[in-house]
């Protein structure tokens, strides 16, 4: 680990007990040469806070950096397994999980006894379980040999990890209720892939048989070895049958050159070897080619045992024991029939630690036992006889477990395997009993009226809100939390940037999804904001019209209003001209839409007229003025920059160009404009002084003229 | 896991991310303004600070700087060591290029201003300033696109007996919160806690807007009795995602103290308080507590230099969870 990172396996979240003595303090490495005069903080999204470091102002100009901003990623979980490897977890639990928690549901909807529920569910419970096995399996470690290796004794699949080693030890003890009868070698089974992760805290029996392999090549003749029979009674102690019968045929004494006058040596050999491969076990099937015979039923089971062990007895009382003259061979033999017969001495000497030992009485001392509580008791003793030189987290999850306590279990996978595997194993502890299940969705004030369910998900959730490349997924474990996970989900939704088109429209459909119509509308609203603001009009409008914020637009249609009457340049006036179009007319809370619409074509055709002074041109222009002056729409303090800017049409050179009625209907207007210029509160156009009077003037003359025309 | 994202001038102060954590706000010794923006979209891995804007606001110390909500565009409020507030904002105005321009500014020598902050309640912003003789004002924005114009809504002091009123007061420092609720229909109430001269200052209040009177009423006093006149370091406002109640931490020289505000008011418009923890850890003053986004984790800064990180457990116990030491 270097030396910038935090050991994020040791910081967690919500454990159960305080301790202020174990305050954990991290370094924050940083690089600044002066000392740090100030801090300050903030949270990013979900578990991520980023500390600027302020050095004191330095006089001199080459001072170097004047500070420094370091991102923090808390409690990220397991340092065992890398980022990529963990999202790939993330992301394949994701489709269990979901699954699972909407069987959960239908299933309370569909039946309200909860007798069906216990009874189907541990299976559903089951399935997860798998599927979430499935995915922590480690990196497979190539094909095996097709031809195998007479000298291999250790084989290894893939690389095991502690992870995947909880979890089986959890879907043992909680969810498979088939082989609850078997629990006990269920465990050894686990012992057997898992014994190798212990190697990291202390000796175990798997770290000797690797160092005894490595050596193989250099033994010459290997019944002389001592290690080779105490690997052997190690092997053979903690139930790894096939890894014995293959070292014992290892023995010089089946070479074929020897084969003569060593024949009561390998007879006694071969006769262990047998019992070894016979030896009874209470399991339904056990692995492909792997040796013992396996018993379903305890009767069958313990008369196969009892036979066994009378066999066992009647070679460890045989007169031959005598005439074999090797005598590391009858030692080393009989030391491993003795594991056989269960004596606790050789079972003690045999195995390196307290699992082994615990393993070992399983096999070969209680392999009828039942009952936690027994198993719990076996424990403290076999710690007893083998007390741990250290502490390794699968034993603090092993005893947890043992001792029924699920906040221990909890706490212990709490802060050794992070919030993810906290989020997903609730599952697994509350399929194993009703009590676990009361305390885990239990609803507490002190949490606030959440259930611990609830409180490691939003830890998990704030995890995956860290990160840009797991944010997406934390909606489908929020959206499990009753009381919380909304208002999480809001508060992560509304943090994402909006500056990214693809992530804003990614934001809005995951709010469509979960129905959260007020934060989409928000998000577009900010999205809105920042484009018009940042000089994009047209997506600002759109955006903002998205979110249906009458009190932007309105605002805007406030702004389009302010050039009425004003001479806009042609580019300014295009950009108008766009801006109405993309208000459009359904927008009713601008309400002078209507006219904005009107005007537009008004001061379209008046455009026309001063380019081309086409007579047809100006006939269109008065229509469009007389169809705004006509419009209640039209807003009062528009009606004399109007008639200002059609000053050119009211003078039409060739032929008046409004009829008397028109006029007539201008004139009022006109008039009614001067009469309510006489009341309080009346704002004056921003138009020459003598606009008015040469209106009228205008007004006046073209009336004459129609007259006369009519 | 620790990163490092950028390296600042020599004089730099003070720093500030916005809303969506993507852009970095800056403000230094002589009133240098500064703006960082990651150059990628965030899920990309190479993913680097750059400077978009950097320009003198102002005169003198830059000590704090406010991002707007982001419903108000990109926009800020720098505050000096001087006590006055400017209010930027980026935006792209008469085909000029997109820079950012002083909207406003408040404060003056007189009367400075010692924090602001912005909520927005019945789609109104609110700018609720603290100034150095004691006295709060709020402002409303007037057009949601103009940061130009603020009307001044209310002016009060930070004290319960509204007759009292205190002219010689002399605030070094203030701290607002305001509370963090999304939806704008709510009407906003905040609190504000003093460190001044004036006992009767500076304990933490909670203001609320009542709608039928129109004028601020205070809800509730996050103080003890016997600790009243404490001088306060530090506000923060929790993020509440569906708890009973609100959770507010209130730093002063004895500790951090985190309330429980009730929701429902008593007969007397009074809110339920409750001080279910002091935490210890921090020797001096605290420079400035934040929660994260789910309101269970508070992280604090101060004198000892160290950044602390603090939780309740199981129980409701608060306790300190961890703590940082910059070391170079």
């Amino acid at each position: 680990m270097s030396p910038n990172t935090v050991d994020n396996g040791t910081l967690i979240p919500f454990s159960g007990e305080t301790n202020n003595d174990s305050l954990a303090i991290y370094p924050l490495h940083h690089t600044l040469t002066r000392p740090v005069s100030r801090l300050a903080i903030s949270w990013s999204r979900g578990n991520s806070l980023r500390v600027s470091l302020f050095a004191e102002p330095s006089q001199t100009s080459d001072a170097g950096d004047g500070a420094k901003v370091i991102e923090v990623k808390l409690g990220g979980g397991d340092p065992e397994i890398d980022d990529a490897d963990w999202r790939r977890i993330a992301y394949g639990s994701v489709a269990p999980f979901a699954l699972l928690q909407s069987r959960r549901s239908a299933i309370s909807n569909m039946s309200k006894s909860p007798s069906t529920y216990q009874l189907d569910w541990w299976e559903h419970v089951l399935q997860y379980s798998k599927e979430i096995t499935s995915l922590l399996a480690g990196p497979k470690l190539g094909p095996s040999p097709i031809i195998d290796d007479p000298n291999e004794i250790v084989k290894k699949n893939e690389e095991p990890t502690c992870l995947k080693a909880a979890w089986e030890l959890m879907e043992i003890f909680y969810v498979d209720k088939q082989s609850q009868a078997w629990l006990p070698e269920r465990l050894v089974d686990w012992l057997a892939d898992y014994d190798s992760l212990f190697t990291s805290t202390q000796e175990t029996i798997h770290g000797k048989l690797v160092d005894f392999q490595n050596d193989l090549v250099n033994i010459q003749v290997i019944e002389d070895d001592p290690r080779y029979w105490e690997v052997m009674s190690s092997a053979l102690s903690v139930g790894w049958l096939d890894i014995v019968v293959k070292m014992l045929r290892l023995h010089g004494s089946y070479q074929l050159d020897q084969l003569s006058n060593r024949e009561l040596e390998n007879g006694l050999v071969e006769a262990v070897a047998v019992l070894i491969s016979k030896m009874p076990r209470l399991r339904p099937e056990s692995a492909a080619g792997n040796l013992g015979e396996c018993f379903k039923s305890k009767p069958d089971f313990i008369k196969a045992w009892e036979k066994w062990r009378s066999q066992i007895t009647k070679l460890d009382c045989s007169p031959f024991w005598i005439q074999c003259d090797n005598q590391q061979t009858r030692v080393g033999l009989r030391n491993l029939l003795q594991v056989m017969l269960g004596n606790t001495e050789s079972l003690c000497t045999a195995s390196c630690y307290w699992v082994e030992l615990y393993i070992s009485h399983f096999l070969y001392i209680r392999p009828f036992m039942i009952g936690v509580e027994s198993m719990y008791n076996l424990a403290q003793k076999c710690i007893q006889l083998k007390p741990p030189t250290g502490t390794h987290r699968l034993t603090g999850l092993l005893i947890g477990i043992l001792g029924e306590n699920t906040e221990v279990v909890l706490a212990e996978i709490s802060r050794e395997f992070g919030p993810w595997m906290v989020a997903h194993a609730v599952e697994l502890l509350t399929a194993g009993s009703e009590q676990a299940e009361i305390l885990l969705y239990d609803e507490r004030y002190n949490l606030g009226g959440i259930s611990m369910v609830e409180l490691h998900r939003l830890a998990y959730a704030q995890v995956l809100s860290s990160h840009a490349l797991t944010w997406q997924i934390a909606p489908i474990y929020l959206t499990s939390c009753m009381k919380q996970g909304m208002g999480l989900l809001e508060n992560l939704l509304y943090r994402q940037s909006v500056q990214h088109n693809n992530m804003l429209l990614k934001n809005i459909e995951i709010c469509r999804l979960y129905e959260l119509d007020h934060i989409s509308s928000n998000i577009m609203k900010v999205a809105g904001v920042y484009h018009w603001k940042h000089g994009r009009k047209g997506a600002g409008v759109f955006w903002l019209q998205q979110s249906q914020d009458t009190n932007c637009l309105d605002r805007i249609a406030q702004q389009l209003f302010d050039s009425v009457g004003k001479s806009i340049s042609d580019e300014s006036f295009k950009q108008w001209e766009g801006l109405i179009e993309l208000l459009g007319s359904e927008s009713k809370p601008a309400g002078g839409l209507e006219f904005l619409h009107k005007y537009r074509d008004f001061k379209k055709s008046l455009q026309m007229v001063y380019s081309g002074k086409s007579t047809d041109a100006a006939r269109q222009a008065v229509g469009s003025l007389i169809l705004l002056m006509k419009n209640p729409s039209t807003p009062q303090r528009f009606w004399l920059p109007l008639l200002f800017d059609s000053l050119k049409l009211l003078n039409w050179k060739d032929s008046p160009l409004l009829s008397v009625s028109e006029t007539n209907l201008l004139l009022n207007k006109l008039q009614e404009f001067s009469l309510a210029r006489q009341r309080p509160h009346f704002t004056e156009p921003n138009l020459p002084p003598q606009a008015l009077s040469s209106i009228r003037l205008a007004l006046a003359t073209n009336l004459g003229r129609a007259i006369l025309d009519e | 896991m620790a990163k490092e994202l950028l390296s600042l001038d020599n004089g730099t102060t003070c720093s500030s991310w916005n809303y969506s954590s993507t852009r970095l706000a800056t403000g230094s010794t002589d009133a240098t303004f500064q703006i960082f923006d990651f150059k990628d979209p965030p899920s990309s891995s190479s993913n680097s600070l750059r400077s978009s804007f950097k320009s003198k606001v102002h005169e003198g110390n830059i000590v704090k700087i406010v991002w707007f909500p982001p419903e108000y565009g990109d926009a800020v409020a720098c505050v000096s060591a001087d006590g006055i507030v400017s209010l930027l904002e980026e935006i792209v105005e008469d085909s000029q290029p997109l820079q950012w321009k002083v909207r406003k500014t408040l404060g003056s020598s007189a009367s400075k201003v010692l924090d602001v902050q912005f909520g927005i309640s019945s789609t109104r912003l609110k700018m609720v300033a603290a100034y150095s003789d004691g006295h709060m004002r709020v402002f409303e924005l007037l057009d949601p696109l103009e940061l130009t114009n603020w009307q001044l809504q209310a002016e009060f002091q930070n004290v319960i007996e509204s007759v009292s009123s205190f002219g010689k007061a002399l605030c070094l420092s203030a701290s607002i919160t305001l509370n963090p609720q999304k939806g704008g229909s709510q009407e906003s109430c905040f609190l504000v806690g003093f460190n001044s001269n004036t006992p009767e200052l500076n304990s933490s209040k909670v203001w609320e807007f009542d709608q039928a009177h129109q004028r601020w009423l205070p809800v509730a006093e996050l103080s003890l009795p016997e600790d009243k006149g404490d001088q306060v370091y530090a506000v923060a406002w929790a993020p509440n995602i569906g708890r009973p109640y609100e959770i507010i931490a209130v730093a002063t020289h004895k500790g951090i103290g985190i309330w429980q505000l009730g929701l429902n008011p008593d007969h007397n418009g009074r809110l339920p308080v409750d001080r279910v923890a002091v935490l210890s850890g921090h020797e001096g003053a605290v420079w400035q507590m934040e929660w994260d986004m789910s309101g269970m984790t508070l992280a604090t800064t101060g004198n000892d230099g160290m950044v602390r990180l603090w939780q309740s457990n199981l129980n409701g116990v608060w306790h300190q969870q961890a703590a940082f030491e910059p070391t170079s």
